[in-house]
C-alpha cells in the first residue's frame, strides 16, 4: 500500500490504472446472503451492500484503498483471469492510456466452486496431483496477489520485465480442453513470438497443470510443440491447489522468484509420472539459471492466456 | 488522435430484436414487444444447454459481424457486463442454500463471466482471443475503451458486447435492471474497409462528468441497466443509417470511467457528405 501512494504520487494518480482478475468476485457473501432473504425475497439489512455484490468488487475495493484514478476494470475468464491482467495492462500502457497498472489476481474459497467442481467431477478426495498417473482431479484454492505494471522507462531498478503474452480461444468445449491443446498452442507460440523469442529461449514454464485427467496429457501434447527439451517445466498446484482467477497472479509471481533466485520448483506429490507424457516434467526442486520464464493460465469457455517474464537487461 | 470504424451493429431486447427495428423505433416511437431469441448460430448440442445471456450475447454479436460482412473466425471479442448472468447467480445461490448437492455441472460451467464468448468460439470456430470485463456502472464505458485499445494496438477487428439482463429481486441493490439489453459492436482499424458506419476517435480524460442522456422512450426502460450506456452511442449512429434524416453520424459523447476518468469519442462519418 505504501508503494502504492508512492506509485501514484510520483506519476499523478490519473496516469495509474488498476486491473483485477477473478472468477467468483465476493460471490461467497451473496451466497450467504441468499441464506438470509428476507419474506419478499430481498436482502436483509448486514447483506445490502451494493459495492460487494457484483463482479467488479475487488476492483472497487482496490481503488478506493489506493486512490487510482486511471482506469480500472475487472477480467473474468475462469482460470486465465489473473494471467489475462498481465496482457491487458501492457496494452494500456503501450497504448499510453496510463504509465502503470496495479495488476491484481483474487478469488476466495466459496460454495459455488465447491460444490460446482464437485458436480463436474473434477475435484480429487486427496492433495492433488498434477502429471502423476494416479491423478484423479484437482484441488480447490483460494489466493490474492498483486504486482506493478509500469513504463520500462519509468522503472530503472525493475529486476524484471514483462516480455509478451499470447491469448486465445479452444473453440471446443465449455469445460473440457481441446483435445490436440490447439488453443494451448496457439497461446505458447503468440506469447513466443511476442517476445521475439524461440522455444530453445525458455528456461522454465510454470504449467496450468491442475491434475484434471483431462487437462495435463494434453497440456504436455502442446508444450511439446512451442518449448525445446532444454526447458524445465512443472505445476506448483500441489503446493497451492488450483487458485482459480488468482492463478494467473499467483503462477506468475513463482515464476518471478524463480527468475530472482534461480529455484525452479519441482511438481509436489508427482511421484509416478504418467507413462504417455509428450513432455517431461520436473519433480523436484532444481537450482538452474532462469533468465526467461513462461507461465499457462486455461480458463472454461476455452480461454487461454501464456505469459513470458525475463530478468531485466538479459 | 487514436482512432477505430464501426462497421457493424447488433441489438436485443424486449423493445426492439435488431439495429433496422431499433432505428424505426427512434423515429416512431414505437417499439415491438417479446421478440424471440433463439439464434441457430448455436449448434443444437451448444445451444440446449446455453442460457438465455448466452443467446443474447451471441445474437448481437452475429447481426454485427452479419452487417459488416465480417468472418468472425479471427475477430477477437470483448464481453462485458456489470452483474453477469443474474439468473443464474440467483438459482445457483438459491441452491447452495437450501441443496448445495443439486449444483448442475451445465449451470456451474455456465456461470463463468465469459461463458457467451465460450459458446460464440465454439459455434463460429474461432481460436481468437476472448476477454470478458466488468467495472460495475462503468462497464460499459470501460468495455468501450478496452475494444478501441485493443483494436488500435492490434491493428485487428474487435468485436465488442455489452449485456445486462434484467435483476431478480434479491439483486437489485447493485444493479437495478428492469429490462435486458445487449448491444454488440464491431470495430475496424480506421480505413481499412469500406464498410464504415462512423470514425470514431478515442481518448481518456482526467474530469468527472455525467453520464450522457437516452433517447427519449428509452430512458424510463434502460437508464438503471448498466448497458443502457450504449443507447446513447447507438443513437448517434441511428442519425446516419436513416434516409430521411439524410444526415452522417457526428458528435462527442463523453462516457465516465470512474469518478475521476472519463472516455471521450469523437464520432465522424468516415467520408464527409457521403452516405453509403
Amino acid at each position: 500500500m505504501s508503494r502504492m501512494k508512492q506509485i501514484t504520487a510520483r506519476l499523478g494518480a490519473h496516469r495509474v490504472g488498476a486491473l483485477i482478475g477473478t472468477s467468483t468476485s465476493s460471490i461467497g457473501r451473496t451466497e450467504e446472503a441468499y441464506t438470509r432473504l428476507d419474506a419478499s425475497g430481498r436482502m436483509t439489512v448486514p447483506y445490502c451492500q451494493p459495492d460487494v455484490h457484483h463482479m467488479h468488487s475487488p476492483g472497487t475495493f482496490v481503488v478506493e484503498a489506493t486512490g487510482i484514478a486511471g482506469p480500472a476494470m475487472t477480467i473474468s475468464t475462469a482460470c486465465s483471469s489473473g494471467a489475462k491482467v498481465f496482457a491487458a495492462a501492457a496494452r494500456w500502457i503501450r497504448h499510453g492510456l496510463v504509465d502503470a497498472v496495479l495488476v491484481g489476481g483474487v478469488d476466495s474459497l466459496c460454495f459455488s466452486t465447491l460444490y460446482g467442481f464437485r458436480s463436474l467431477q473434477l475435484v480429487s478426495s486427496e492433495p492433488c496431483r498434477p502429471f502423476d498417473r494416479r491423478r484423479d482431479g484437482i484441488s480447490i484454492g483460494e489466493a490474492a496477489g498483486f504486482a506493478v505494471l509500469m513504463r520500462g522507462d519509468l522503472a530503472p531498478g525493475a529486476e524484471h520485465a514483462f516480455l509478451g503474452s499470447g491469448e486465445s480461444s479452444d473453440a471446443y468445449h465449455m469445460s473440457h480442453p481441446h483435445p490436440e491443446g490447439k488453443g494451448a498452442v496457439l497461446a505458447m507460440k503468440k506469447a513466443l513470438e511476442r517476445s521475439s523469442l524461440s522455444g530453445d529461449d525458455i528456461d522454465y514454464v510454470n504449467l496450468h497443470g491442475t491434475a484434471s485427467k483431462a487437462n495435463d496429457l494434453i497440456e504436455t501434447l502442446a508444450l511439446a510443440q512451442c518449448v525445446g527439451r532444454a526447458t524445465l517445466a512443472s505445476s506448483t498446484k500441489g503446493w497451492t491447489g488450483h487458485t482459480l482467477g488468482a492463478a494467473g497472479m499467483l503462477e506468475a509471481i513463482i515464476v518471478l522468484e524463480s527468475i530472482r533466485t534461480g529455484l525452479v520448483p519441482g511438481t509436489l506429490n508427482c511421484e509416478q509420472p504418467e507413462d504417455s507424457l509428450h513432455f517431461p516434467i520436473l519433480s523436484e526442486n532444481t537450482e538452474r539459471l532462469v533468465r526467461r520464464a513462461m507461465t499457462n493460465s486455461f480458463g472454461f469457455g476455452g480461454n487461454n492466456a501464456t505469459l513470458v517474464f525475463g530478468a531485466r537487461g538479459g | 488522435m487514436a482512432e477505430f470504424d464501426i462497421t457493424g451493429v447488433g441489438v436485443w431486447s424486449s423493445h426492439f430484436p435488431d439495429w433496422a427495428a431499433f432505428c424505426r423505433g427512434l423515429n416512431s416511437g414505437v417499439w415491438s414487444y417479446g421478440a424471440d431469441l433463439d439464434p441457430d448460430v448455436i449448434p443444437a448440442r451448444e445451444r440446449r444447454r446455453a442460457p438465455a445471456s448466452v443467446k443474447m450475447a451471441v445474437e448481437v454479436m452475429d447481426q454485427a459481424c452479419r452487417m459488416a460482412e465480417m468472418d468472425p473466425e479471427n475477430v477477437a471479442s470483448v464481453f462485458a457486463s456489470a452483474m453477469g448472468d443474474m439468473k443464474i447467480t440467483d438459482s445457483m445461490c438459491r441452491t447452495l442454500a437450501v441443496h448445495p448437492e443439486l449444483v448442475s455441472p451445465t449451470q456451474f460451467h455456465n456461470s463463468v463471466h465469459n461463458a457467451p464468448l465460450g459458446y460464440w468460439s465454439i459455434a463460429m470456430g474461432s481460436h481468437a482471443p476472448a476477454t470478458a470485463v466488468a467495472a460495475h456502472h462503468f462497464s460499459a464505458s470501460i468495455a468501450m475503451l478496452e475494444a478501441a485499445v485493443q483494436c488500435f494496438e492490434e491493428s485487428a477487428p474487435v468485436l465488442l458486447v455489452v449485456q445486462e439482463g434484467d435483476a431478480p429481486l434479491a439483486l437489485e441493490g447493485s444493479c437495478k435492471s428492469d429490462h435486458p439489453l445487449a448491444v454488440g459492436l464491431l470495430f475496424t482499424p480506421a480505413g481499412t474497409t469500406s464498410k464504415c458506419m462512423a470514425r470514431v476517435g478515442f481518448t481518456v480524460k482526467p474530469n468527472e462528468i455525467a453520464w450522457p442522456s437516452l433517447p427519449a422512450g428509452l430512458a424510463d426502460s434502460y437508464s438503471g441497466n448498466p448497458s443502457g450506456k450504449m443507447l446513447a452511442l447507438l443513437a448517434v449512429l441511428a442519425q446516419h443509417s436513416s434516409p430521411e434524416t439524410g444526415s452522417s453520424p457526428h458528435g462527442v459523447l463523453e462516457f465516465p470511467l470512474g469518478q475521476h476518468t472519463s472516455l471521450n469519442l469523437e464520432i465522424r462519418s468516415a467520408e464527409p457528405g457521403r452516405t453509403p
